[in-house]
């Protein structure tokens, strides 16, 4: 096995693959933990993932731009942003019970909207994959990186956007002040409200990006219950990646790797009982979280609603 | 580019200013005032408004009544923000800094950057070490707040405010943490920005402190102004007794006692803190009978620790404890209780009592079982409710019933109530940890007054505060605490602030 | 007060109890109503959807005012199912089919309550009283499918995109292998499981896989075959289907399908009630008695040869002169 798989072919096949299925997680786990940095859990992150799936397939279907499909599906991740926004911050509701909520809306409206509008499987011409010129030339590095389609070009461009809006930014010290100590924003003259709006509505886009990439971008069609469960995973690794965009990044691929590993090994016929083989991403995954040296360091505000103490 | 910018402010006043809580009338009809170049101190026990007036003036909160004039022109703070650009700064009792970020990042929240969308940490640091030359407040820009002594935080604190361009200082509380050395430090800090025209205004309960820095002082009580006088034409008692309404006792003339025989025993004890570092390190001392011991030191150099370590509620790691006699190490604290021992927990709302029970509950926490309040396996309810009777009365505790919960009653009040419940098993050994943090002065004295009488009656009491006053006030021997040892005994009577300072910040003399 | 709305509270419990232990309102017996539980959903173009489709079939033919259907999707979870169940059986339908081999467990608790209901499920052979079990002989389409496969595929390499390890999916692989090999020993089929019925996602992934690794021809079953479909159709490799024939949707793409016509089966139960039984039968669908059936799409140009093969194939299995064994328990 590890010869077969040290031929380039094989990796090359293997890596391209894992960058593939790591775009939605990344997506997500981006996002989310954008939010969890200000100090929001949310917890919707899958059922945003389904209804902007649902409708950016919806207007590509119908309009046959991708473009605006792309669109609605971040503004409808944006959207479920805002009401998570509304709920936990104005509101100051106990965070993961509404995120569980949002969750549940976001499945429940995906299904009714499929059943009522589209009511059967049906496809559309996605995004096609787009090699980088030059770049995509470049042996191994091209074929694993260079030659998909831009919605996850897109993904990998946002880990090193997101890291230096978080650490190199006053707005990112801003969301940063709100997540440790939102008291100390505050009488700073940072809106604590404003930022964590701010931060819970582009976690929803991004979370929405994740969707839409699922629907036009990889399978090119919607079915219900598009995510699998894939957005829980995305919550989970922002914990893996320790609410950092390198560690998310790292946890996104390092999930994806493997359970690419795992399809190639079963497709190549290697007796692995398919059992281990799916288990596989998770039980490393869980094996590199325990071996990780550094004791996890998340947000001292995290699911905690912020109000100005009374007297 | 913020820079500091005396002189803008020249006054502010606040004129019949109401706040309204649920239930509670918190500022009813104050007026204040505060000019360029002087400190005006404003001083009133815990609950006395002192804190909302200045979250009021901070635009934390925003007045039922009464108006803001800034150099004579009316207006409205709407937010934190607004009295920023005003040239308003406050440095709060509870350091706002979020210690994963670093000094210079702290600085720097929430201000637009020279370089546009990115920070420039660079040119914050070095407008950081300007201010901190111009005003002695020496920090590293570039260290992480966590790395920070207490100190050093307060003037992290005090940069924000003049990095900002703070003419006006809310100072609230200022010194409740450092050690004396560290005050004489702030001191000299705010000396040198009233010079150069800073308006400071500065919170407090502290009467010497009152009287070193201030030039006027007002006098808050039960939301009220009560008094306002120039520095130099009052002194310490005067404020007292505006403050807490009558005369108050302040130094104790302790009874003469040979101490007896050692009643509380602790040898090269050794414990680990709550994130597994050591947090004791071979600490010795004794208790005699008719002594109280104090223990000095700033938080967080294992006082908490060593409380916890003799009650049996933190596994010792080394060492002993013996008290009357037995061998109590890591003894669960109901056997250590079975030996005599009474505690007195810093944390009173979380430790001392339950908050959801109501008063006769707590009362009987730790004797419930025993007869006379139990017979057999039930309660004797009529034996209790004379006992809590009892209690309250001879305790002087102010509750409307014995049903009342107790989150309903004031911090001294509940602070009176454990003292009631752990002084009414007549203990052999007291140890009492900030037995009057935030606690009103009425309180404060009682519970001082208490602790003395115990001490006729033969108790062994280990005092362990944060308030050097305190300490020194009762203390026949004071222990002073350093990073989990002690530096250093020194006799009560012969003790010196500077003398205990030096100790406290880990200087041995 | 509050003493008193408790009481209130306890008397209109203890009414609701005696309401819902009230026996069924009886239904006049020329209308039948049917409760369905599905894993999926009615449009999965796979096993719920062709159930679904078999109830409205036989709904179509007797009437609607002889026959009430009700639906419940997505109760995939069988603890979920199980509510539904007794409260389908509570008020009072006579046919409640929770299609998959997931509820077994459940019904046989369920179903001793309820002696004038029937229950079905499948896939299983497992009876009882008033249980019917259904089992689509999956392995035969497969056998035949395989043939196809084996016969056309120029790389000999194919690729199997399975869903779980369990119920007729192993059957189908087991047949489609079966059928390959029968014609063309040099085959190399590469059977894979995504590990979950409806990861459409991983199966399209997995698919993608197959055929960076050559396979020219692809199969598979359950609801997640369709992302393995819509990747084949992005490469142009051809489909053999399952359950049901998904060329309605990619018809370039699917070239043929074995379908399970679940219209019969459920028939045959509606009528074993009016005969008085309510249960105790194993329903197999097979080529044999015309449950299951074979679909070629005409866009496809399969050679005569091949043709010729499979419905020779075809003959033996529904004469009975070739049974595709199954794997041994």
């Amino acid at each position: 096995m590890i010869n077969e798989l040290l031929k380039e072919g094989a990796l090359i096949l293997i890596l391209a693959s894992g960058v593939r299925l790591a775009t939605p997680y990344l997506f997500a786990a981006l996002g989310e933990m954008i939010g969890q940095r200000s100090g929001v859990l949310n917890l919707g992150v899958d059922g945003t993932m389904m209804l902007s799936a649902f409708t950016a397939f919806y207007v590509t279907f119908a309009s046959g731009s991708l473009a605006l499909g792309v669109l609605v599906g971040v503004l409808t991740g944006g959207l479920m942003g805002l009401i998570m926004a509304v709920v936990s911050v104005t509101m100051r509701a106990e965070q993961g019970i509404s995120g569980i909520g949002l969750h549940l809306f976001g499945l429940g409206m995906s299904n009714l909207l499929f059943r009522l509008s589209l009511g059967a499987i049906s496809t559309v011409e996605g995004f096609r994959p787009l090699s980088v010129p030059i770049l995509s030339d470049l042996p191994v590095i091209g074929a694993v990186f260079f030659r998909h389609n831009v919605l996850v070009y897109l993904a990998f461009v946002l880990v090193p956007v997101a890291w230096v809006v978080l650490f190199r930014t006053p707005l990112g010290l801003k969301i940063r002040a709100v997540g440790e100590n939102p008291q100390a924003a505050d009488t700073l003259g940072v809106s604590v409200t404003g930022i964590r709006y701010l931060c819970v509505i582009i976690g929803g886009m991004m979370s929405g990006l994740a969707g839409t990439y699922l629907s036009i971008g990889l399978n090119n069609m919607y079915v219900d219950n598009i995510t699998n469960g894939m957005g829980w995973i995305a919550v989970a690794l922002v914990y893996f990646g320790r609410w950092h965009p390198w560690g998310v990044l790292a946890g996104s691929l390092l999930f994806s790797v493997v359970n690419a590993l795992q399809i190639w090994v079963q497709v190549r016929g290697i007796a692995i009982p398919y059992e281990f083989a799916v288990m596989m991403p998770y039980v490393l995954t869980i094996v590199a979280l325990a071996f990780a040296v550094r004791r996890a360091q998340q947000p001292a505000a995290l699911s905690k609603p912020y109000e100005r103490a009374e007297a | 580019m913020a820079t500091a910018r005396p002189g803008i402010i020249t006054s502010l006043e606040m004129c019949g200013i109401v706040k309204r809580f649920p239930g509670v009338l918190a500022n009813d009809g104050v007026d204040f005032d505060v000019r360029a170049g002087e400190v005006h101190a404003l001083l009133g026990e815990n609950g006395a408004g002192k804190s909302t007036l200045m979250k009021i003036l901070y635009g934390l909160y925003q007045p039922d009544a009464g108006e803001i004039l800034l150099n004579g022109r009316p207006l409205n703070i709407a937010s934190p923000a607004q009295a920023i650009r005003l040239g308003i700064g406050m440095i709060h009792q509870h350091f706002m800094l979020i210690p994963p970020l670093t000094v210079a990042e702290n600085v720097i929240i929430g201000l637009p950057s020279s370089r546009r969308i990115f920070v420039d940490t660079d040119r914050a640091a070095r407008r950081i070490s300007e201010l901190a030359d111009a005003y002695g407040l020496q920090v590293d820009p570039r260290a992480f707040v966590w790395q920070l002594a207490v100190g050093e935080q307060q003037r992290v604190e005090i940069i924000k405010a003049l990095y900002r361009g703070a003419d006006l200082l809310i100072l609230d509380e200022p010194t409740a943490v450092l050690t004396p050395q560290e005050v004489d430090e702030l001191f000299a800090t705010l000396r040198q920005m009233k010079q150069n025209g800073h308006a400071l205004i500065f919170i407090t309960h502290k009467l010497h402190e009152v009287m070193a820095i201030s030039d006027r002082v007002t006098v808050l009580r039960d939301g009220r102004v009560v008094g306002r006088v120039a520095t130099q034409d009052t002194d310490e008692a005067a404020l007292a007794r505006m403050m807490v309404g009558r005369d108050v006792i302040r130094t104790w003339e302790k009874p003469a006692i040979t101490p007896g025989q050692v009643l509380l025993s602790v040898e090269d004890l050794e414990a680990q803190s709550d994130k597994g570092t050591p947090a004791l390190k071979r600490v010795s001392l004794e208790v005699r009978e008719g002594e109280i011991v104090g223990i000095a030191g700033v938080s967080g150099n294992g006082q908490r620790e060593l409380a916890e370590a003799i009650t049996g509620l933190r596994p010792v790691t080394g060492g002993r404890v013996i008290i009357a006699d037995r061998d109590v190490t890591n003894c669960s604290p109901a056997e250590v209780l079975a030996a005599g021992l009474s505690f007195i927990p810093e944390g009173r709302m979380t430790m001392g009592v339950i908050k959801e029970f109501s008063v006769w509950e707590n009362a009987i926490l730790e004797t419930h079982a025993q007869p006379p309040l139990a017979r057999g396996m039930f309660l004797d309810f009529k034996r209790i409710a004379d006992h809590t009777r009892r209690l309250i009365g001879d305790y002087e505790v102010k509750t409307p019933s014995q049903e009342t919960p107790v989150k309903n009653l004031s911090g001294g009040n509940i602070q009176k109530l454990i003292l009631a419940r752990e002084l009414s098993r007549a203990p052999k050994v007291l140890v009492a940890a900030q037995p009057t943090r935030g606690v009103d002065v009425g309180a404060t004295e009682y519970i001082h007054r208490r602790l003395i009488e115990q001490r006729s009656q033969g108790t062994a009491t280990l005092l362990i505060s944060e308030d050097l006053d305190e300490i020194m006030a009762l203390s026949d021997r004071i222990a002073v605490m350093y990073e989990g040892q002690i530096m250093g005994v020194v006799r009560g009577d012969e003790a010196s602030p500077e003398q205990l300072g030096l100790l406290m910040a880990g200087v041995r003399s | 007060m509050q003493k008193y709305a408790m009481f209130m509270f306890s008397v209109l419990l203890v009414a609701a109890l005696l309401v819902a232990c009230a026996p069924p309102t009886p239904v006049a017996p020329e209308k039948v109503r049917v409760a369905l539980i599905l894993p999926s959903t009615i449009d999965d173009l796979a096993w719920s959807q062709s159930m679904y489709e078999g109830v409205k079939a036989v709904q179509a033919e007797l009437g609607e005012d002889r026959m009430e259907v009700t639906v419940t999707e997505n109760l995939w979870n069988p603890v979920d199912a199980a509510a539904a169940i007794r409260d389908f059986a509570e008020q009072g339908y006579h046919l409640i089919i929770a299609h998959g081999a997931q509820y077994q467990n459940s019904l046989f608790e369920i179903a001793p309550d309820f002696p004038d209901t029937s229950f079905a499920y499948g896939t299983s052979f497992k009876t009882g009283d008033n249980i019917f079990a259904y089992d689509p002989q999956a392995q035969e389409g497969g056998y035949l499918l395989g043939i196809i496969a084996g016969m056309m595929t120029k790389t000999n390499k194919i690729g199997v995109v399975g869903p779980v390890e369990a119920g007729d999916a192993v059957k189908y692989n087991y047949g489609f292998v079966q059928g390959v090999a029968s014609v063309n020993p040099d085959a190399e089929v590469s059977v894979t499981y995504t590990g979950s019925f409806g990861d459409t996602a991983g199966a399209g992934e997995m698919a993608k896989t197959h055929m960076d690794n050559g396979a020219d021809f692809l199969t598979g079953t359950a609801q997640q075959a369709v992302g393995a479909i819509q990747a084949a159709k992005e490469r142009g490799v051809p489909w053999l289907g399952s359950d049901m024939d998904q060329s309605v949707v990619w018809p370039d793409t699917v070239m043929a399908a074995q379908v399970y016509n679940w219209k019969e089966v459920v028939r045959r139960m509606v009528d074993a009630r009016v005969e008085g039984k309510k249960g105790g039968e194993h329903l197999s669908l097979s080529f044999a008695n015309g449950r299951l059936s074979l679909h070629f799409n005409d866009r496809f140009n399969i050679p005569a040869d091949v043709k010729a093969k499979v419905e020779t194939t075809l003959q033996a299995i529904k004469d009975g002169s070739l049974v595709v064994p199954l794997p041994s328990e």
